[in-house]
Order: C-alpha cells, then sequence, then structure tokens
C-alpha cells in the first residue's frame, strides 16, 4: 500500500514538472492560434480563437513576413550545411583518433585553444573576410560560416570513434586494406549513433542563429532571410503589436519538423552523445 | 600543451641514414638540383624525374608570389601605420560626378596584411620544408633508394598519409572562419577603432597598450574597471550556477524517470525532449515576453495576490505594481539561472539517461546487497562515475556558459540599470562578458574595448582549461579502452 | 658561399618580375576606387574642387538645376541600380512603391533598378555603420541618429538641390536638425516623430489632459492607468527640459547637462522630486510602447504618452473617443511647469559611399519633395515635414498631428551626445523606483555620467 503511494507521488512530481516545461511551449501553440496580433497580457488562453496567424504565414508574405522563402533558405543551409560539417567532423575525428602522427597533439590543443575565443567578437571579423571572398548575402556566405569551422567541433566524435575496437582496423590492415576504404568500409557504418547526432546538430544551428545571419544578410528584402532572422524581426520593438502571435505561430511551424526528428531519432541521438561522452 | 608544441616544431626529421637533415645542411650539401630549389621549388622534383610533384610545387610558389605581390604586399607595407591618406570626395554640382581620392581603408589593411602575413609564414614554413624534402630526395637517390613515382605518392595520401587528405580542407575552414579572424580582432585591441575612428571614412591606428590600461583604470568618469570586476564575477558565478543546476537537474530527472517504479518512461522523455526541439531564441524571447513587467506571470501574480504579499515581505519595492523578474538586479539574476535550468535540464537528462544506463549493474547489485540505502549508492557509484565520463564535457559546458549569449542577451533587452556607474560604461548588472561586449560593438561601434574584453575572456578560458582540461588534451584514456 | 648568395639573388629577381608582371593586370588595389562616379573624368582632384566651389557660388543651395541634371542624364548610360530602405510597415512600403514609380516615370530615359529594402528605422543607424559600402544609397532614418552617421562620415553632404530647395519648403527648426555646423546632411521627410499625450476623451475630459496633476487624479477616481516610459531616456527629457534645465551636445561629442543645477528657476532636485511624485501615483504606469498598447486595448490605460507610430493601435483602442493634445503640465514647487520634449523628425539621407550618388540625391529630393510628402503623411499618418504638405486639410485635421504642432512650441531638437543615453535611463529608473536618499546626489551622478568626456569608455 505505501509502494503504491509513492509510486502515486513519484507520478505526480513528474506530472507536475512536465507541466512546467510544458506550460510555455502551451502558451506558444494558444497564442499562435489567437485572433489578437500583439501580446496577450491579461490571459493565459487567447479571448478569441483563430487560424489566421498561420494563414497569414504561410499564404499572405508581406513587407515583413515571408515564411515559405525563410524556411526555404534555411533549409537549404541547413542542408548543406549539415552535409558539410558531418564530413568535416567524420574527417577530422578519424584523423585525431585512429591516426597517428607527429603534429597530432599540438593540432588537438591548438584546436582547444580557438575554441575558448569568445564567438561574439570575431563576428565582424568574419564579415569582412567573407566580404572579400564576395561571399556577403548570400546563402552560400552562410553555409561556409556555419561549416567552415566545424572541424573544431570534433571530440565528442572522436570519443565515439575511440571505443570501436582497435583489432578491427588492424585486421582490415592486414588484408591490405588502405587508410581510406577502413574509414569509409568500417569506420563510419559503426558509427551511425554519432553520425545522426552530428547531423542533427549541425542541421540545428542554422535554424537558431539570428545574430551572425543579420549581420551576414545585408539584404532588407524579407524573401533572402533565414527562419531565425525573420523570426527574430518579428519581435523588434516597431513590429511586436501586429505581429507577436504571427512569431509564436512560426515558432511552432518550425518546432514540429524538428520535434518529430527528435522523437524519432532519440535513441540514436544518446547513444552518439553518451558513446562520444563516454570517453570524451 | 605548449611544450609538445615546441617540441614537434625542434625536431627535425632524420633522413634514411638517421643523419639530420637542416636547411642549412640541404643547401651547403645539395647538389644543382637541390640548390636550384632555392629559386624554383620544384627544381628539386624535375631533377629526380618527379615531374607532376615538381610542376604542383612551382605552380604553389608562383601563386603565392602572384598572391603576395599583387594582393597582400601593399597592405603589408602599410600595416605599421595601418593607414595615412584619409578619404576626401568632392561632388561636382554641374555634373553630379564624384571624385574620391585613393584612400586608405584601415580595417582592410589590417585584415588584408594579417591574411598577408599568415600567407607568407606558411610559405616560409613550405619553403624550408621542401629544401629539406628535396635534399633528403637527392640523398635516396645517390644511395640508390627507390624514389616515389607520383602514383605512388597518391596512394600515400590515402594510405599513411591518410590524415593529411583528412586534415586539409577541414583545417582550411578554421583558418578561414576562426583563425584569421581571431587574429583580427586580438590586433584590434591595441588599436584605437573606436566610435570615432570608423573606417572607411576615417583611419585608425595602433596605440599599444593604452586599451589595457582604460579596462583596469577607474577614475570618477571611467568606469571600465568598476564594471569589468564586477561583470568577471556575476560572469563566473553564472557559468558555475548554471551549469552545475542543469547538470544535477538532468542527472535528478533522469533518475527520477529511469527509476523501476516509474511506468511509461518513454513518454516523459519525449514530453521534456520537445522543449529541446524548439529553437532556443523561440523560446527564451517567449518566455522573457511571459515574464516582462506586465506580462502574463504578472498578471496572474496580482490576481492571486502574490504581488501583493511580496510587497508586503519587503522583497518587491513598494514603488512598483508588478514583480521585477528581469528587470531589477536580484531577481534577474535569480530568474535567469531558473530559466536556464528550464532550457538546459532536458538536454542534459538526455545525456544522464545514456549515461546511467552504462553504469555496471553488477556495481549497483553488491552494493544493494551490502545494505547500502539509495542515498549511498547514488553518493559513491552512480556520481563518481557520472563525472568520470562527463568531467571533460563538463568543462566544455562551463566555458559554453561563460560565453552563453543568447539567455542573457534575450531575456535582458528590457531591462535598465540603477547604478550609474554601470550606466556609464554601456553595462547592466546582467550582463556577461560576452553580452556586455557585443553592446559595445553592436550599439557604440567600441571594437577597441570589446577586444580588449574578449582577450579577457579568452585568458579566463584558457585558465580554466589548463586547470582541469589536460587530462582530457593529452588524451590519457584514449587508449584504455581500444 | 657565392653560389648561395647568387641563388637568394635569384629568388629575389624572380620574386621582382612576378610583382611587376602582375601590376598591369589591374587586380583590386588596396586603396578603394579611386571614382565611383559613372563617367568617372581624367580631372585631377584639385581641379574638381575649383569647380565644385565654383557651383556652390554661383547657385547658394540650390544649383544651376536643369542644367546638373541634365548633364547627368547624359553621362549616365546602362541602368542605375539603386537601393533604398524606409521602414518596414505595409503603408510606407506601398506609398515608397508608389513614389519609386513616379520617379523613375520622370526620368523616362533613364533604366532604374530600385531596391525597396524593409529596414526597421531604430536600426538604421547600426545597419548602416557595421559596412557603409554595402548600405542602401538612400535610407530613412529617425534625427537622433544623425550626429552618429554624419561622424562616421556615412552620410552624403547636400551641398545643392536641384529641383526643390529643402530651406525654402520646410519649416527652420526641420532643416536645423537636419543640419550639422550649419551644414545640410539630409533631406527632411517627416517632421512628426516626436511624442505627446493620446487619451480617451470618453474617459477624460480636456482639462484632465491639461496637467499631470488633474490626469493622474481622474484616473485614480476611475481606477484606470496612464502611461509613459519614465524610465525612458527620451522621454524623461521632456520633464527637465520643460522646466527650463539644459541637455545638450557639445562639439567634441560630448554633451552639456545642468540637470543638477541649483541655482536655476527650478532646480533639477526639485524636477527630479516632481517626476518621483508623479510615479508614486498607483495610475501612473512606466511602460514601453508595446505594453501601452497592449493596455489600451484592454481598456485598462486610459491615457500614453507615445508617438505617431502608435497611432493605429490607439485609434483602435479608444474608438470613438480616439484623442491626442500636448504634453501635459506639471507641478514643480507648486508652480506648473509645461512639459517639453524632443521635437522628432525622420530625414532621407544618402549614402556617402553609393556608386550612384547622382540619383540617390535625386531620387532622395524626389521623395522628399512636397507631392511625395504628402503622399506619405496620408498613407501612414506622419506630419510631413514639407509646410505646404503639413497644411493640407487631411493631414493638419488629424488629432496626432495637431497635438504634435501644439507641442512644437516647447519641444527641442534633439541633439544628444551618445553618452546620454544609458545614464538618463537609469536616472529615469531610480526616479521611478524613488527608493533614493539623496535625490542631489543622484542627479549629481547621472550629470556625471551624461557629461563624460565622448570616447572617454
Amino acid at each position: 500500500m505505501k509502494k503504491r503511494w509513492r509510486t502515486a507521488a513519484r507520478h505526480m512530481v513528474l506530472a507536475v514538472l512536465a507541466m512546467i516545461w510544458l506550460l510555455p511551449i502551451l502558451w506558444l501553440f494558444v497564442t499562435s492560434l489567437s485572433a489578437y496580433k500583439g501580446i496577450n497580457t491579461m490571459h493565459f488562453f487567447p479571448v478569441k480563437w483563430s487560424l489566421d496567424n498561420y494563414m497569414q504565414l504561410f499564404f499572405r508574405p508581406d513587407t515583413v513576413a515571408n515564411f515559405p522563402a525563410w524556411f526555404r533558405n534555411s533549409m537549404l543551409i541547413g542542408v548543406f550545411s549539415c552535409l558539410i560539417s558531418t564530413a568535416f567532423v567524420l574527417m577530422v575525428a578519424y584523423a585525431m583518433s585512429c591516426m597517428r602522427f607527429p603534429a597530432r597533439k599540438p593540432l588537438m590543443s591548438f584546436a582547444i585553444i580557438l575554441g575558448m575565443f569568445p564567438g561574439v567578437l570575431s563576428m565582424i571579423a568574419i564579415y569582412f573576410v567573407m566580404k572579400l571572398l564576395g561571399l556577403t548575402n548570400s546563402l552560400t556566405g552562410l553555409v561556409i560560416i556555419y561549416s567552415a569551422g566545424s572541424g573544431l567541433g570534433y571530440l565528442i566524435c572522436k570519443g565515439f570513434f575511440d571505443t570501436i575496437p582497435v583489432s578491427l582496423r588492424e585486421s582490415a590492415r592486414l588484408e591490405g586494406a588502405s587508410e581510406l576504404m577502413i574509414f569509409t568500409r568500417i569506420v563510419i557504418p559503426l558509427s551511425r549513433p554519432i553520425i545522426v547526432y552530428t547531423v542533427i546538430n549541425s542541421f540545428l544551428a542554422p535554424w537558431m542563429d539570428f545574430v551572425m545571419a543579420k549581420l551576414m544578410i545585408r539584404s532588407k528584402n524579407p524573401a533572402d532571410w533565414t527562419v531565425a532572422m525573420g523570426l527574430f524581426n518579428l519581435v523588434q520593438r516597431t513590429l511586436v503589436g501586429n505581429y507577436f502571435s504571427v512569431f509564436c505561430a512560426g515558432g511552432v511551424m518550425v518546432a514540429i519538423p524538428i520535434s518529430i526528428l527528435f522523437v524519432i531519432m532519440q535513441k540514436f541521438y544518446v547513444e552518439g552523445i553518451t558513446g562520444g561522452a563516454v570517453k570524451g | 600543451m605548449k611544450t609538445e608544441l615546441m617540441k614537434t616544431r625542434r625536431r627535425s626529421d632524420p633522413d634514411e641514414t638517421g643523419e639530420k637533415v637542416s636547411f642549412r645542411k640541404a643547401v651547403k650539401d645539395g647538389d644543382f638540383w637541390t640548390r636550384a630549389s632555392l629559386v624554383v621549388m620544384g627544381a628539386g622534383y624535375f631533377g629526380r624525374g618527379q615531374h607532376i610533384k615538381g610542376i604542383l610545387m612551382t605552380v604553389i610558389e608562383a601563386g603565392f608570389f602572384l598572391f603576395t605581390g599583387c594582393f597582400s604586399l601593399p597592405y603589408i607595407r602599410k600595416l605599421p601605420t595601418l593607414g595615412t591618406v584619409q578619404r576626401k570626395e568632392i561632388l561636382d554640382l554641374t555634373t553630379l560626378q564624384k571624385t574620391v581620392n585613393q584612400y586608405d581603408n584601415s580595417l582592410m589593411i589590417l585584415l588584408a596584411g594579417v591574411i598577408g602575413l599568415l600567407f607568407l609564414a606558411a610559405f616560409a614554413a613550405l619553403y624550408i620544408s621542401n629544401m629539406k624534402a628535396v635534399y633528403r630526395l637527392q640523398r635516396q637517390k645517390e644511395s640508390g633508394g627507390h624514389i616515389n613515382s607520383f602514383r605512388e605518392d597518391c596512394r600515400e595520401l590515402i594510405n599513411g598519409r591518410f590524415y593529411v587528405t583528412l586534415l586539409t580542407l577541414p583545417g582550411l575552414g578554421v583558418l578561414l572562419i576562426n583563425i584569421i579572424p581571431i587574429l583580427f580582432m586580438i590586433c584590434i585591441a591595441f588599436t584605437n577603432y573606436d566610435m570615432d575612428h570608423q573606417p572607411p571614412s576615417f583611419l585608425f591606428t595602433w596605440v599599444g597598450l593604452e586599451n589595457f590600461r582604460t579596462l583596469f583604470t577607474t577614475s570618477t568618469t571611467v568606469t571600465f574597471g568598476y564594471v569589468f570586476v564586477r561583470i568577471l564575477i556575476w560572469t563566473l558565478v553564472w557559468a558555475l550556477t548554471a551549469t552545475a543546476t542543469t547538470y544535477f537537474g538532468g542527472i535528478m530527472l533522469a533518475r527520477f524517470i529511469n527509476n523501476r517504479q516509474t511506468r511509461w518512461k518513454k513518454m516523459w522523455r519525449t514530453l521534456f525532449v520537445i522543449t529541446i526541439a524548439i529553437p532556443q531564441f523561440v523560446t527564451l524571447l517567449l518566455v522573457g515576453k511571459m515574464f516582462g513587467d506586465y506580462g502574463i506571470v504578472n498578471s496572474i501574480c496580482s490576481k492571486i495576490g502574490l504581488t501583493g504579499l511580496l510587497q508586503d515581505l519587503g522583497l518587491v519595492s513598494r514603488g512598483l505594481s508588478y514583480i521585477p523578474f528581469l528587470t531589477k538586479p536580484g531577481w534577474a539574476h535569480v530568474m535567469i539561472i531558473l530559466i536556464n535550468i528550464w532550457v538546459g535540464v532536458p538536454y542534459q537528462m538526455l545525456i544522464a539517461t545514456g549515461i546511467l544506463l552504462n553504469i555496471p549493474e553488477d556495481q549497483l547489485e553488491s552494493a544493494r546487497i551490502d545494505g547500502a540505502s539509495e542515498f549511498q549508492i547514488f553518493w559513491r557509484i552512480t556520481m563518481p562515475y557520472m563525472l568520470f565520463v562527463t568531467g571533460p564535457s563538463l568543462i566544455t559546458s562551463l566555458i559554453a556558459n561563460i560565453n552563453n549569449f543568447n539567455v542573457i542577451y534575450l531575456l535582458t533587452s528590457d531591462y535598465v540599470t540603477a547604478n550609474m556607474n554601470y550606466a556609464s560604461s554601456n553595462a547592466k548588472e546582467v550582463d556577461l562578458l560576452v553580452t556586455w561586449l557585443f553592446t559595445l560593438t553592436n550599439d557604440y561601434s567600441n571594437y577597441k574595448m570589446a577586444s580588449v574584453i574578449g582577450i579577457c575572456v579568452f585568458l579566463i578560458c584558457a585558465v580554466l582549461t589548463l586547470i582541469s582540461f589536460s587530462r582530457m588534451v593529452a588524451g590519457n584514456r584514449e587508449e584504455e579502452f581500444q | 658561399m657565392r653560389k648561395k648568395i647568387m641563388s637568394l639573388l635569384l629568388a629575389a629577381a624572380m620574386g621582382a618580375s612576378l610583382l611587376a608582371g602582375c601590376g598591369s593586370q589591374g587586380l583590386p588595389a588596396p586603396e578603394g576606387t579611386a571614382a565611383e562616379g559613372t563617367g568617372g573624368s581624367e580631372a585631377g582632384p584639385e581641379e574638381k574642387e575649383v569647380s565644385a566651389e565654383d557651383g556652390a557660388k554661383e547657385s547658394g543651395t540650390q544649383a544651376g538645376a536643369g542644367g546638373a541634371i541634365d548633364n547627368l542624364i547624359a553621362a549616365t548610360d546602362g541602368p542605375v541600380d539603386l537601393v533604398l530602405w524606409c521602414a518596414e510597415t505595409e503603408q510606407y512600403q506601398t506609398v515608397m512603391k508608389q513614389i519609386v514609380d513616379r520617379f523613375q516615370a520622370a526620368y523616362p530615359d533613364v533604366e532604374f533598378h530600385i531596391t525597396i529594402g524593409a529596414e526597421s528605422e531604430a536600426n538604421c543607424k547600426d545597419d548602416v555603420l557595421a559596412d557603409v559600402e554595402a548600405a542602401a544609397d538612400v535610407f530613412v532614418f529617425p534625427d537622433d541618429q544623425l550626429v552618429d552617421l554624419v561622424n562616421a562620415g556615412a552620410l552624403q553632404r547636400i551641398d545643392a538641390t536641384f529641383t526643390y530647395d529643402p530651406a525654402q519648403t520646410n519649416s527652420a527648426s526641420t532643416v536645423e536638425a537636419a543640419s550639422v555646423d550649419g551644414t545640410l546632411y539630409a533631406y527632411p521627410l517627416t517632421a512628426s516623430n516626436g511624442y505627446f499625450l493620446f487619451y480617451d476623451k470618453n474617459s477624460l475630459t480636456e482639462e484632465d489632459v491639461a496637467s499631470w496633476d488633474n490626469l493622474l487624479k481622474a484616473c485614480e477616481e476611475q481606477g484606470k492607468t496612464v502611461g509613459m516610459e519614465v524610465s525612458g531616456a527620451w522621454y524623461l527629457y521632456g520633464f527637465f527640459a520643460g522646466a527650463g534645465l539644459e541637455m545638450y551636445r557639445k562639439d567634441d561629442g560630448s554633451n552639456f547637462c545642468n540637470w543638477n543645477a541649483t541655482d536655476t528657476t527650478y532646480k533639477g532636485a526639485d524636477v527630479a522630486e516632481a517626476v518621483s511624485q508623479i510615479c508614486k501615483s498607483p495610475a501612473m504606469v512606466n511602460c514601453v510602447n508595446e505594453d501601452a498598447q497592449a493596455f489600451a486595448l484592454n481598456g485598462e490605460m486610459i491615457a500614453d504618452v507615445n508617438g505617431t507610430w502608435a497611432t493605429t493601435a490607439f485609434q483602435e483602442a479608444y474608438g470613438d473617443g480616439y484623442a491626442a493634445a500636448k504634453l501635459p503640465t506639471f507641478t514643480v514647487n507648486g508652480e506648473q511647469v509645461q512639459m517639453g520634449s524632443f521635437a522628432g523628425y525622420k530625414f532621407v539621407g544618402v549614402n556617402a559611399y553609393s556608386k550612384n550618388t547622382g540619383w540617390a540625391m535625386l531620387l532622395a529630393e524626389f521623395i522628399t519633395n512636397e507631392e511625395s510628402q504628402e503622399a506619405i503623411g496620408v498613407a501612414t499618418g506622419e506630419g510631413p515635414a514639407n509646410l505646404k504638405a503639413a497644411a493640407s486639410e487631411e493631414i493638419a485635421s488629424a488629432p496626432a498631428l495637431a497635438a504634435l504642432s501644439e507641442q512644437s512650441e516647447y519641444a527641442d531638437i534633439q541633439r544628444v551626445g551618445d553618452n546620454y543615453w544609458s545614464p538618463a535611463a537609469t536616472l529615469g529608473e531610480i526616479l521611478v523606483e524613488g527608493n533614493y536618499t539623496d535625490v542631489q546626489a543622484v542627479l549629481d551622478d547621472a550629470v556625471e555620467g551624461i557629461t563624460q568626456a565622448a570616447g572617454g569608455n
């Protein structure tokens, strides 16, 4: 009897916690269904319900909101930068984990030192570097920014590779396989969790970043913006009164695909990160 | 870490006979082809029949000279002054055409100069190692050793020297996005690049350590030093609390969900994971609005009388009709940490779940048989294991929190400081070093001070890492499990 | 040894020949482009300078109009690319599109590619200064950004105009606001960027809104509220300026401020006490624009100090009770003092780094001519800077603009150094909180912060 009580209490606590965690999300959702465009400060639930925000989001792009275009841009950037980032991370992790060469440890130390410099500061410099290359104001430029430096984030992946038994590679080597073949035929097929982890992380980065994107995309035509930039712009002082519920609708629309991705990939994601963290 | 770096630099590669090859020796003992490589870098390879490699080397050399000569040399020349000719424009009012003089742009000079010097250094290193390689080739030829064909060299690139193939592109990317910008920003700290010296219209120049001096002096009007110390303390407090709370919160939650008595484990986990899926800036802006001075939470609090109660307790000033969740020091500090727990715990929970499932069950069992309580098991077995496994990533997230821009920036946009010293330095009590330097660059174009602060952040992180991170850098454990 | 030197020399020689070889290939020179004008003539800078001075002398501000434009059209071959940034609201974008279309129709011989970008005016300065060369050719910005833009060299000086004379068609204060040290740097567009009082005339009488005392009393009685962003440096200025205290930007970029003065008609400390007293009223709400709009729509807030950008929201909130008035008077030492304010303007600026300076100037002129200003005024509810356009019936009858012109008598041109904003906002915050012990000390601190040397940080 006592045990049953404790079980019930346990679930009660979990339910309360889940409610705390989900309340803001619920508010995001119900506000996206509000007929009032500004911030509702008096009632949790909208006074008048409407699907108009979603209609506006998808079918009535105006001078500040062009969600379909934002979504397309972010999707393009996300896909390409995640392809490049994943390749880079795997390549660096393989070199650092499975190969031995004189500069290895100095390079690893150097990578860590580089990672400690505050990124906010070098933004303006990155902007001018990209300007030298003529890549500002373009999706290509953003793809490069999000993916070029990704090699530095190889540590978790390297940790994962470290757990792959060295004997596997040794025997392949004895049979005459080149390093390239070991990399592509043995190590990569064994690393599905860490690949999923890397893919998700690098796909999401462009959806979250508004500071860099705002600096890089100088165009004032909403069709050239990314989701993060556009949504952030909607809650600026001058617009928030007329676009807050549209912003919420946008938030919901971004969250749906990502949530699905997460729920499906959850298992791999956890395996990836823990596999990597075990040996970090 | 540094000593390792030095060691590898100093160690020159022994050649076939075990003799050391140095640049000097290569020049002294080289034959015609080897010495010709001093001028045409590919010559040494041509002489030994490695034609493709020879061509490649020569092309690289020519490319470098072209790049330096046409692009970076004029900039490098101007580096010492960062430019002397200010922009002047004249608009001809009769034709409406504009003439602009040949002006210097300090920013481009610095940036292109840094890039040029970097290339110069890289080329010098390549030049020296090329001489050594060519000399080694000569020795090989003399002793009748085998000389690789181009095809064999290529094979080597996917085999023994596969790491070169793997690291080249990512390395170039890091050079472009990380190294060049960082070097550039470090240089800015020693210039007077601020609101009154904005390129391209105006020039800035070197000022030495002036900006560092400004940071560490406090006078009646210059309050940078005063503010810096306080913001630094809050940054450290924030980083420690934020890391610790989300870390332990995540473990607690994971344990709670993983407990045998909990049913529908997967559902609970998914409920929490949903919060990760919404972009952080959306949730943060949203929560920021909810806890605003006149936001929904405040309306509810004043309806149920909480605001009045807090006023009676003296926690909320009498003059306010709302609870200043994110707008007064103290309140805002606590709220930011609480909201960060909300943001960070689900993520840590995911990680902890995976690790907890990996704990060797037999250890737990034997502890139970010995009569250890759940509490003891947690502190004696689970926590040490968790700390062992996640130690390094804990430091990473500590550094990530020192540089946590989003949480602070998005939550405190409405915060107005009531402390004049902060106000005079364009800072707020809740600023971290990074958000402060963002305000300085973005709103006040004060790049020089922002760079100085950036370097300080870097130094702090470096010290933290050196204290506790070296274990991981050394990679002591990487062979253990293989 | 000799051989070694020889080979080194050879290396150097080769490097030099490579340098020489590529010098003539027209690769980008680091000094920036020499001539940015379209038909860049070969004349040296000195020669140009002379001709420019001549031009200015013979024409005063309005240059020998037709000739210059004809010359420009003749020198233009190929399409002209221009980028125009203006506010992101639907009304602004639509009316700008129409104006740009008319501009193109006015010069049928030239092919234009004009892009209109949506740019929040508040962020205009930050976006332009982040990279001037990549900013729009023509942009609309509020007056508080003028000095910073000029200091960064981002604005094209307007030495002459070609289709109309801004000094003749706009009020003197408007032109003064658009000038720095007597030089015009931007074309005045609107003169309604200041603040005044919105109120609901169904709940408040004209007598109520005449003074803070009456206003707060009336609101307290009805259980309603009044809004004003007292902790906003821009609004706070109104109290001190109204009482005759001064704060303005000096030539070196720092501020003059005597808000802590004890020898003026109204002592700074007394004004601060008065502000604090107003904030102590339960009816007084210190809140930003977005919150005020929400409160007004809820029916809670029946008056608010705000600007024309909030017109639509307040019209919706108050319905037929919608009204506007000049700012109320407030009590200092038992005397009624009229609140001052910042007069706000919007300007059209031409980027000094524009590739098509001539056309950019003409476009900016076109956007700010009488006809365009009137169209913008009608479309957006903002008050034109052009006197005739402002007098047109449709515009002059709007309550918000009437209130603004009533307030304009007490409004000052905004000439503020950067160091004003943070300390003044903090002063406002302290006064709202009302927890201070020595008001004079608070003011002294604030003044010290406001007047600190520019670039001292």
